[in-house]
């Protein structure tokens, strides 16, 4: 069950990959902060820190469906991505629902990305983030 | 040994901009595009720097306050010139609109500079120009729009970068520092006149090199966008003197008339046909392609019917069926007279045709977007000088009503334009509607000046005899000649 779902995080979120089996969510929380910093710096020079703080603050609230704590994460800020109030509400919970949430916003980030410039700009834009997790995780992910 | 600087000339690869610029982009230029919003600033900017950039040679998108960035990639992917790959390799967009934001020109010239010192790009793209005056005006410096452009200018120039201002609706009157400081300025517009839009572009400047004067009318669709040149300056670099065609007439199919051509066509020649609604002009345009398509000849017809499920000529359609003959029938809304040019040359290109048929000048009249249609009488010179350069014969129908005072062969007063001229009109002789049809002109040579009957049957136009007996015959109701000085009226059967 958690190998399947670290290789289904694999292909659509950078978190699976940088995760050693049995991280504590605390761990996770620190990791998912350094990837959104990571993909803030891939996007922000291209669409701006406010544009990037939107679409964090637009993925937070998509997530927050699914996963109601996160929405502690979304401190309102619209002038920067801030990750510290996301990573206290990760470190709060067990830690595979943190790490279950920390993809899910991955998913849903990426997902609002595609939707809004198509699947192969986002590619290209989130490539160097996605990569790195995906080369950590290469004994996994045979597929590419 | 020269020792000039040499002014390298980019291409823009955009159809139809390098011929309106003269030749391309200055290499290093500092160019302004200016228009409405909406006018095609953003996509000409992005079509030129996807044509332009390589590795080697990269670009920077810097976005102001204007479009947001992701807008514009979500958009601008939707154009054929658009690549992805391209992006973060030789084509890099960047946000200014948090520096733009403080008003402070230093802080986003100061920006602007970073980056290109870090990126080294050959080409830099500032859009929109506009937000980063607002900006300012809001942080109440006056004098830093001046300052900020000049030293742009500069600073980019030093870097060896081609530079393109994207602005919105700068009014041309205003003295505008930044025209002065700018060696190109490219403007668009939209005209537009009831319910047809044109979209134009002008090269008010261009340091340096002779452009296209004047407005030209460009398209914006799934390719990007397409300028269409002047109809003159895309056949000067478009001779098709390599078209084999026999002889140094062309025919027209209709034996007897050919005859009174003087033996046919002259070559490069145009020919204008008139006549009222159903004398017969479209079938003579069908006889012209055949005649052409016997003799190994490829044509193009030109058709703007209103109506296009109409059945066509069958001799024509299958000319066409067979490829022999390339149909040009287009339903684009608010033509140009540019692009109809382009669009014939294009196929006579494709096809090394020699003959051309415009069917009718009237349809193409209303074809033309309203804008165009004061000027109809003008454009019509630039698309007959045009495809007498390209070195192809062509046979123009004109509509003419049938007025009984007057010999008119034309509404526009495109007689005068034309080589040769042939008319065709109705007549009424012994309670019959017969037509008669004569040549009127064939410029520097002779031909016949004879009025003839003439029928239209299954294989055409047969062209019977005179009508000697009868005068009058331009005034629709002839009388028979008058012998002993009393006219007898015709059908009286008097013998002479």
């Amino acid at each position: 069950m958690n190998a399947q779902h670290g290789k289904e995080s694999v292909t659509s979120s950078p978190l699976g990959g940088r995760l050693v089996e049995g991280a504590s969510a605390g761990q996770v929380a620190d990791t998912v902060g350094a990837i959104w910093l990571e993909i803030d710096d891939a996007l922000h020079p291209i669409i701006g820190r406010r544009g990037m703080a939107a679409l964090y603050n637009r993925s937070l609230s998509l997530t927050a469906a699914a996963h109601p704590w996160l929405a502690a994460g979304y401190e309102g800020t619209l002038s920067a991505v801030d990750t510290a109030a996301l990573k206290s509400a990760l470190a709060s919970q067990t830690a595979a629902e943190a790490r279950a949430g920390g993809s899910a916003l991955f998913q849903s980030f990426h997902g609002l990305l595609t939707s809004l410039v198509g699947a192969s700009l986002t590619d290209r834009l989130l490539h160097s983030v996605w990569k790195h997790s995906a080369g950590a995780s290469s004994a996994q992910d045979t597929n590419s | 040994m020269n020792t000039k600087a040499t002014i390298k000339r980019l291409a823009t690869r955009v159809p139809g901009l390098d011929e309106v610029l003269g030749g391309g982009l200055p290499e290093f230029s500092f160019n302004l595009i200016a228009g409405q919003p909406g006018c095609g600033k953003t996509t000409l900017a992005n079509q030129i720097m996807f044509a332009l950039a390589t590795p080697e040679r990269p670009a920077i998108y810097f976005t102001v306050l204007g479009e947001p960035p992701l807008k514009m990639l979500r958009y601008q992917q939707q154009f054929d010139y658009f690549d992805s790959d391209a992006l973060n390799r030789s084509v890099r967009f960047i946000s200014l609109s948090d520096d733009a934001m403080t008003g402070d020109f230093d802080r986003v010239l100061k920006r602007i500079t970073d980056e290109v010192a870090a990126h080294n790009p050959g080409l830099v793209f500032v859009d929109s120009f506009r937000s980063v005056v607002m900006a300012g005006e809001n942080g109440g410096n006056p004098l830093g729009l001046q300052l900020f452009v000049q030293q742009l200018g500069m600073l980019m120039t030093s870097w060896q970068a081609t530079t393109f201002l994207v602005g919105e609706y700068f009014s041309e009157t205003d003295a505008n520092p930044v025209f002065t400081v700018a060696d190109g300025l490219i403007w668009l517009r939209q005209s537009v006149q009831r319910n047809s839009m044109v979209r134009q572009i002008e090269i008010l400047k261009m340091r340096g090199q002779a452009t296209q004067p004047g407005l030209h009318t460009f398209r914006i669709d799934k390719a990007g966008i397409r300028v269409f040149a002047p109809a003159a300056s895309v056949a000067s670099v478009d001779r098709t003197a390599d078209v084999p065609v026999e002889g140094d007439r062309a025919r027209v199919g209709v034996p007897a008339l050919d005859t009174m051509l003087g033996g046919g066509l002259p070559r490069g020649y145009s020919l204008l046909v008139a006549g009222p609604s159903g004398s017969g002009k479209s079938i003579l345009a069908a006889s012209f392609l055949a005649e052409g398509v016997r003799v190994g000849e490829t044509g193009v017809v030109a058709v703007f019917e209103q109506n296009p499920k109409r059945s066509r000529n069958p001799v024509l359609r299958d000319l066409i069926a067979r490829g022999q003959v390339a149909l040009i029938d287009s339903r684009q809304p608010d033509l140009c007279i540019d692009e109809i040019v382009l669009l014939i040359l294009n196929e006579v290109r494709r096809i090394k045709a020699s003959r051309v048929v415009l069917d009718s000048l009237s349809g193409f009249e209303l074809a033309l977007a309203p804008t165009f249609r004061p000027d109809f009488r003008e454009s019509l010179l630039g698309l007959v000088t045009a495809l007498a350069r390209a070195g192809v014969t062509v046979l123009m129908t004109s509509e003419l009503e049938d007025r009984y005072t007057d010999l008119r062969f034309s509404p526009y007063g495109a007689a005068f334009l034309t080589d040769a001229i042939v008319v065709q009109r109705y007549i009424e002789v012994d309670s019959r509607l017969l037509r008669v049809m004569a040549v009127v002109k064939v410029r520097a040579s002779a031909h016949s000046n004879e009025l003839r009957l003439y029928s239209i049957g299954e294989d055409g136009i047969s062209v019977g005899d005179m009508l000697p007996e009868q005068e009058g015959l331009l005034g629709g109701r002839p009388t028979r000649k008058r012998i002993g000085g009393s006219p007898v009226p015709p059908g009286d059967g008097v013998p002479q």
